[in-house]
């Protein structure tokens, strides 16, 4: 017990730092809110509207005071509201939060889905015709960056086939057939280079698994062949695979911005791109916090995971 | 099941059939129009882009708007007219009304002039309505307006997009206009739904029942989103897809040519303290490469002060003031005692490709006669601060004027204003300052002509700044989109207003 508050406390400590850190980095980078935003379009501001806007903001305070601020606000789980148009950061982050997260379990559903059996078929016939094309295309999926692959997606299906809108989001509860067309293309996009780190890791973990003692043991039991390839190969086999997985998923995180941008997904990526050029500070700060909280969610899982199955954890 | 070729061809055949149900769905009398930015925020008086000033303009009235061929048309008001003593005197419609009922009066004006020029003002035009020294209301639909000094082009100042007329018993939060639009709906960075009003006080408008606006901020997909028919209209058509927009039988384009692309210099200090040195930028630069590497193609050179043809302010001979010369800015640099160059710096920003495109131009140029520039491509926003600052040598930037009345580029070339990243840091331009002074004050049409050819033979000596190249901007629409106009010149980035005549044909 004593040892899980500890490594929550712990985390606390990490969230603070983050918060800290990319308060403060913000800050320094040069770029002024108020003026920027009076600037939209290239327009030349009068300076004492800018003044004005600043004060407003509360742009004038020293810096301690509105990092005092700001960590009161945390306290009471309040991250501010938007410097260009006052609305809270929080609900902002409600709404776009579950998109992003959408569109990161689709696509790996959809890489799990296609690159284990791929991988597995691979390594069973090691050095076939299939295992050549397999490896070839994971090669090549990894190479092509993921804007080439959604724009040539755009062009194919939207502008020369015309069977898929070019991109865009409707709510699932008011058009769900809509909804998953338009999931589609950005979840192949984000798939595409898991897929092909999934399918490596899988067929080098199969290959490996296959040279073990307990498969040859099991083979001479005179198990059938199927169930020794999924009940001793495969199942072992996935363990690295889901760590490797579980890993990618948390830098997908941040790694939608291309995919959101390209498909026009309203998810969490674009507010934080257009937020970081607007310099919004508490907007930038209240969507990396919750990036970075949920990266130590899930560190803190895992964490607590591997001590239930491994008892030695606790000690350490 | 095995993959078999029956069961492959089967899955193709089914294809054309998803077509339907994947459709963006177009509702009877909506406008589908793909916006390339969603508005920062939507203050009347505050200015936060064309974006915003789209919609603004279509659920506010301002005093004046401007017809199909840029020229003023009352709006709020019926008429407006100077005396001898240079006051303006402003008619407001009768008819006009709030969407919340109340009539529109003479005092709602004062209010929001009084609003917008007062201490603690964030909005656009504070400066310029600060100078308007009394407001007088005679009567219910009359406004007298008393400068301290005549100002000619002020009905301009009333045309612009971030002059909506709200009513003045508005809460701080929730401004009501008297447009025929109405904000009905909208999702923070993605979209927004607009609604006619019913019942508005003017006859006939708006022909559409609604108008839906998506925000497609990636170019190449907002032109994707028109050709594809999931909207029915964008801004702004990436140059590199206009080709394409118009060879598309089903497709318009309406493209002008209004905003511009120049350098600002530092005054300061440095090397372009001396106008000699300025003049030879101008003359070293061959703009048509810029037309080519940034615009493919979609623009014009500019090699004088960016006053449109067909102007009554144009001059043919002055518009080649700056022509590319190579041998000309050599001799301004000897003369000016740096006949080998120097080194310096060329800011610019790489969050914008037409930014970073010219100023690689620019760059290639000013090496071939000597000026060698190492490129700075920060963030538009520390491009935006280094600017203001004068923190930079020469800087590439990017705008277009307020409305085609010359007085419109004051922003740009009155050096004597306060610094910005929009025009020139410290630049001593005299001639040039007085001669937009003397332009603003005058009223005569002729003498007003004259005072701005002088404005044009000023700037070409002093050079507060050099512009290099005009940009095509471009809307896309479906054909059976009627009644829409690009508006000439500089009034391209109003062209948003132009909403409200548009109907399905």
């Amino acid at each position: 017990m004593w040892w899980l508050l500890r490594r929550i406390g712990v985390s606390l400590v990490l969230a603070w730092i983050v918060a800290t850190i990319v308060f403060m980095t913000l800050h320094m980078v040069p770029g002024d809110p108020a003026e920027i935003l009076l600037s939209t379009g290239g327009v030349a501001p009068d300076p004492a509207a800018v003044a004005e806007l600043r004060e407003r903001l509360g742009l004038e305070q020293p810096l301690m005071t509105q990092y005092g601020q700001f960590l009161l606000g945390l306290t009471r789980g309040d991250l501010g509201t938007s410097l260009v148009d006052e609305y809270p950061v929080l609900d902002e982050i409600a709404l776009r939060l579950p998109r992003t997260l959408e569109l990161i379990f689709a696509g790996t559903i959809l890489a799990v889905i296609v690159a284990i059996p791929a991988g597995t078929w691979a390594a069973l016939h090691r050095g076939g015709v299939f295992d050549r094309i397999a490896s070839g295309t994971a090669a090549f999926l990894l190479a092509v960056p993921v804007f080439v692959v959604g724009t040539v997606l755009v062009l194919v299906f939207a502008q020369m086939l015309r069977i898929m809108p070019a991109g865009g989001y409707v709510p699932f509860a008011q058009n769900p057939g809509q909804h998953m067309t338009l999931l589609a293309m950005p979840a192949v996009a984000i798939a595409k280079g898991l897929a092909a780190v999934v399918f490596r890791m899988t067929r080098a973990s199969v290959l490996d698994a296959l040279s073990r003692d307990y498969v040859r043991t099991a083979r001479a039991k005179g198990i059938s062949p199927t169930r020794v390839l999924v009940r001793h190969v495969v199942r072992n086999a996935l363990t690295p695979v889901l760590t490797v997985l579980g890993l990618h998923m948390g830098t997908l995180l941040g790694g939608t911005v291309l995919v959101e941008y390209v498909f026009n997904w309203p998810g969490m990526s674009t507010p934080l791109l257009r937020a970081v050029e607007a310099r919004d500070y508490p907007m930038v700060v209240g969507i990396v916090l919750t990036i970075s909280g949920l990266f130590l969610l899930i560190n803190l899982i895992m964490d607590l995971l591997y001590a239930a199955l491994d008892p030695r954890i606790r000690t350490a | 099941m095995t993959p078999t070729r029956r069961a492959l061809l089967l899955a193709a055949g089914t294809v054309p059939f998803l077509r339907v149900p994947a459709r963006a769905q177009a509702s009877a009398g909506v406008l589908r129009f793909g916006l390339s930015a969603f508005p920062p925020n939507l203050q009347p008086w505050v200015s936060t882009g064309a974006s915003a000033g789209t919609v603004k303009m279509l659920i506010h009235r301002r005093l004046i708007s401007y017809d199909e061929k840029g020229e003023l048309r009352g709006e709020l008001a019926t008429s407006w007219a100077h005396g001898d003593d240079g006051v303006w005197t402003f008619r407001l419609n009768p008819a006009a009304k709030f969407q919340n009922g109340e009539p529109v009066t003479a005092e709602d004006v004062k209010w929001n002039i009084e609003q917008i020029a007062g201490e603690r003002s964030t909005a656009y035009m504070r400066t310029q309505l600060q100078a308007i020294s009394r407001i007088e209301t005679p009567d219910a639909h009359t406004v007298r307006l008393i400068t301290r000094e005549p100002v000619a082009p002020l009905p301009h100042w009333f045309a612009g997009y971030n002059m909506g007329i709200i009513w003045r018993k508005s809460e701080a939060n929730n401004p009501i206009g008297a447009g025929p639009f109405r904000v009905t709906a909208q999702e923070r960075g993605s979209s927004m739904e607009l609604t006619a009003v019913p019942n508005h006080w003017q006859a006939g408008l708006p022909k559409v029942k609604g108008i839906k606006l998506t925000v497609y901020a990636d170019e190449n997909l907002r032109a994707a989103a028109l050709q594809s028919g999931d909207v029915d209209m964008i801004e702004y058509v990436p140059w590199q897809s206009m080709d394409a927009v118009e060879a598309d039988p089903r497709l318009s384009l309406d493209a002008v040519e209004g905003p511009f692309m120049d350098v600002v210099f530092n005054g300061a200090r440095g090397p372009f303290t001396d106008a000699r040195v300025r003049r030879a930028v101008a003359h070293a630069i061959k703009r048509e490469d810029i037309v080519k590497a940034a615009f493919f193609g979609r623009g014009k050179a500019l090699e004088g002060i960016p006053i449109i043809e067909g102007s009554p302010y144009y001059d043919a001979e002055l518009a080649k003031g700056w022509a590319y010369d190579p041998a000309r800015a050599k001799a301004l640099l000897a003369e000016a005692g740096v006949p080998n160059g120097f080194q310096t710096t060329l800011l610019a920003t790489a969050q914008y490709g037409m930014h970073k495109d010219t100023a690689e131009v620019v760059q290639q140029h000013l090496a071939a006669i000597g000026i060698q520039c190492e490129l700075r491509l920060p963030d538009w926003s520390t491009r935006v601060s280094l600017g203001t600052r004068g923190q930079y040598e020469i800087a590439i930037h990017g705008t277009a004027a307020e409305n085609n009345d010359p007085d419109g580029l004051s922003a740009f070339f009155d050096t004597s204003l306060s610094p910005s990243h929009g025009r020139s840091y410290m630049v001593q331009a005299p001639r040039t300052v007085e001669a937009l002074a003397k332009g603003r004050a005058e009223f005569d049409p002729a003498r007003r002509i004259e005072a701005y050819k002088e404005f044009q033979r000023a700037a070409l000596e002093e050079v507060p700044m050099v512009c290099l190249a005009w940009r095509s901007q471009g809307y896309g629409f479906d054909q059976k989109v009627k009644g829409f106009v690009n508006l000439p010149g500089a009034l391209t980035t109003s062209s948003g207003a132009m909403l409200e005549q548009t109907y399905f044909g």
